[in-house]
């Protein structure tokens, strides 16, 4: 049992089924033998007797129809019928003919030759006859032909019968003792089958068990084992024996097998646990397992590093987010706020708007006005520079009157001139004259007296003339004073005149930026206008703005309140991957 | 504005009446034309005032004293004299003819009534200071014996007689050389030239030598 326990299962099979194949074969062999030996006899009984019997049959046939044609033809009177039959018979005389030599290759009995050859020439006188029929039919001689046909004709034909229906049987007959042979046979050789297939079954029962136990029972055993190990359990033990074919192989491979996975399963455990810093070492270059756990620890390490960067990066984001949304809190608060700032001020604006338009619409009323007063300052202008042309004229005349009274009084100069000369020389006159007096002595005296009456009359004229000189320098002072303030008013006059044509151009320009004024100010009103319309617009806006501030104020809590759940899913998360030491 | 308003108070200030102005021209009319519009007392009055103001002042006449009579004549700032008995006239510088090849206290010659005279700088002559530009338009002729010449003066203040004792002669406010020619100074600062030893001094005569 050991020596067959270790060989290999091939080996073990091969020998079972060879066993069993043996078994096989004889049966087989004496089953072919004894089937040999019954198709054999089927065959001759089918070949020979039976094919007698139905060549037989089908030349009876032949006949039979061959019969009922010639009668047919006896019957009819066409002629074309007549000779179509006519064909047929022929055709099927030539049938039996082919019956008759397949008969004659079919069976070799001489008693059978001979009957057949008897069938034979009595076909043939038949078919002479026939002919004979048919020719007496084709002339027309029907009677004869039929007499011939009840006839004679009749008597062969119930010979050829009789012949070949005992030919026939005959054959059955002998087909029967050949079937009882074969039953013979048959039987016999069905016991030799069923002892020799009850051995066959006992040895095979045998082979079974032993198999069974050999193979079949480990590897139930191992398939167990496997079906835990599907399950995962690997708490398996092997029974170990001691065997050298490939159940022992197998036990120890599976064996092998199981340690592995326990090694892998405590790699498992440990990478479960958190602990990668385990090495898992594939035992070959196809150790899916083995390979796939490597490459798994690998892409453990790899993406735990990763997980906990990104966790980091994930964490740190958090944080900005969350400030940054705390800012953004912060500041739409802020925003809420100076949204309300602007509406006020929007309203402040609004309202000066307003009040800038009223008073626009007032300085048109008032550029009106000022546009009349242009008009009424123009003509007093025009008027003025009239008044001042003729003052200018009037000042002509004075300047005239004054020179004339310069020239004059120029004259009176000479005048007191020459009256001043008058006085010197009389004055000199009367010096003489003392002078003789003082040269005359006491004679002199009354002269001396005379003289200085002289000098005296001469000095009073001297001093007039010195007072009329002195009023006319007066005069001329005042003339030139006169000319001078002549002038003035003349240049006071220009002035005046320049001055109200600046004042006329002053007026003009008063009134076109007045008009201009006017036109500024109905733009005023205008744009004031559209700007309370802006303004309310601008209320609206800020309202919207408002609105779209709160909403974002109460999204931004809710970001805030993300932000928080993403930082704490952060912490989280990196204690999550902080369990696992890389 | 400021200007319009001082304008305007300056033509309320200098607000013309012009008819006070009109009845002052029409009386400067009359008064003209010759007729009487001063009356007489008030025509009196002013022939008084004026008497008086060009009346002669009354001197201290010395009957005791010797007085001589002098002209008074003014040049330059100064004033002489000269005694009335070397004058022959006064006249009035018309035209005179410079002379080529003179002493410069030589102004020239001019005739006086077809007598030719040659005139004579009493400045440049006794080497007084020129203070001033005078008239310079009156003669003055004196004459002795031998000689008879013009002297330039600015004006002729007339002849008066004075008292001899009045005369002062201290020779020490003078300046130049001219002192020689001093007779003297009387109380009202007049300088009397002695005219006697103008007249004979050597430097007037010319000899002809050009």
């Amino acid at each position: 049992m050991k020596y067959f326990t270790n060989l290999s299962t091939r080996a073990k099979l091969l020998f079972s089924f060879g066993f069993i194949w043996v078994m096989l074969l004889v049966i087989i062999v004496i089953a072919y033998q004894s089937l040999q030996n019954i198709t054999q006899s089927e065959k001759y009984l089918f070949d020979v007797h039976s094919k007698i019997a139905l060549e037989l049959r089908q030349l009876r046939s032949h006949q039979n129809f061959n019969r009922a044609a010639i009668l047919d033809m006896m019957l009819t009177k066409d002629k074309t019928e007549q000779a179509a039959i006519e064909n047929i018979i022929t055709d099927k005389g030539k049938d039996i003919a082919d019956i008759i030599e397949k008969l004659a290759k079919l069976k070799t009995e001489q008693q059978f030759q001979n009957r057949l050859t008897e069938l034979k020439s009595e076909i043939e006188a038949y078919r002479q006859t026939r002919s004979e029929e048919i020719s007496l039919i084709q002339k027309g001689k029907l009677e004869e032909a039929q007499k011939v046909a009840t006839n004679i004709q009749k008597n062969r034909f119930e010979k050829i019968r009789a012949i070949s229906t005992e030919m026939g049987d005959n054959a059955e007959k002998d087909a029967e003792a050949q079937l009882t042979l074969d039953l013979q046979s048959a039987n016999t050789a069905i016991l030799i089958f069923v002892v020799f297939g009850i051995a066959a079954l006992f040895f095979s029962i045998i082979i079974v068990i032993i198999m069974n136990r050999t193979i079949a029972q480990p590897l139930t055993e191992i398939t167990k084992i496997a079906a835990r190990i599907g399950k995962g359990d690997l708490n398996v033990e092997f029974s170990m024996v001691e065997r050298q074919d490939e159940v022992g192989i197998l036990l120890l491979t599976f064996s092998r097998m199981v340690d592995i996975l326990k090694q892998m399963a405590t790699a498992a455990q440990q990478i479960a646990a958190g602990n990668l810093t385990i090495s898992v070492v594939p035992q070959s270059e196809k150790d899916l397992l083995g390979n796939a756990f490597s490459q798994m620890l690998n892409n453990l390490r790899r993406m735990t590093k990763d997980i906990l960067e990104g966790v980091n990066l994930l964490g740190s984001s958090a944080s900005e987010i969350l400030a940054a949304t705390t800012q953004v809190a912060s500041g739409s608060a802020e925003t809420a706020t100076a949204i309300t700032e602007t509406t006020t001020t929007v309203e402040e604006v609004r309202q000066a708007a307003q009040l800038s338009n009223q008073k626009a619409s007032r300085v048109s009323e008032n550029a009106q006005q000022v546009s009349q007063v242009t008009q009424t300052g123009q003509k007093a202008v025009e008027e003025t520079v009239s008044g001042m042309h003729e003052i200018q004229n009037q000042m002509e005349a004075v300047a005239n009157t004054i020179i004339r009274l310069s020239e004059q009084s120029q004259q009176i100069g000479g005048i007191i001139a020459s009256v001043t000369d008058v006085a010197d020389q009389s004055n000199l006159l009367a010096v003489n004259a003392s002078i003789e007096a003082a040269k005359a002595g006491e004679q002199g005296k009354g002269f001396a007296v005379v003289a200085q009456e002289i000098k005296s009359l001469a000095e009073q004229s001297k001093q007039a003339t010195i007072q009329v000189r002195n009023i006319l320098t007066d005069v001329q002072k005042a003339t030139s004073a006169a000319v001078m303030a002549t002038e003035q008013t003349s240049k006071a006059v220009e002035n005046g005149v320049k001055q109200s044509t600046q004042a006329g151009k002053a007026i003009m320009e008063l009134a076109e930026s007045s008009g201009k004024a006017m036109e500024a100010a109905s733009q005023i009103v205008a744009s004031s206008q559209q700007q309370v319309v802006g303004m309310d617009q601008i209320g609206l806006a800020m309202k919207n703005i408002n609105q779209a501030g709160t909403e974002n104020a109460a999204s931004m809590l809710q970001a805030e309140k993300a932000a928080k759940g993403l930082n704490e899913l952060g912490h989280k998360l990196k204690e999550l991957v902080e369990q696992y030491k890389i | 504005m400021k200007n319009n308003q001082a304008i305007a108070e300056q033509t309320q200030n200098t607000k013309i009446d012009w008819d006070k102005i009109k009845s002052k021209v029409a009386y400067l009319q009359e008064a003209l034309s010759g007729n009487d519009v001063v009356s007489h007392e008030d025509k009196h009055k002013i022939l008084k005032i004026r008497a008086k103001s060009l009346s002669l002042q009354k001197t201290e006449y010395d009957s005791n004293q010797e007085n001589i009579n002098i002209i008074e004549f003014l040049l330059g700032t100064e004033s002489y004299a000269f005694e009335t008995e070397f004058v022959r006239e006064v006249c009035l510088l018309n035209n005179f003819t410079p002379l080529p090849g003179l002493p410069d206290f030589v102004l020239g010659i001019i005739n006086i009534r077809g007598q030719i005279l040659s005139i004579v700088d009493i400045n440049k002559l006794l080497n007084l200071p020129v203070k001033g530009l005078g008239e310079l338009n009156k003669i003055i002729v004196i004459h002795n014996a031998k000689m008879e010449f013009g002297i330039l003066a600015d004006s002729i203040l007339g002849t008066r007689s004075i008292s001899i004792n009045s005369i002062q002669t201290s020779y020490t406010s003078m300046p130049g050389t001219g002192a020689e020619y001093l007779k003297g100074v009387t109380s009202g600062h007049i300088i009397i030239l002695d005219a006697a030893k103008i007249l004979n001094d050597e430097k007037i005569i010319i000899r002809q030598d050009i």
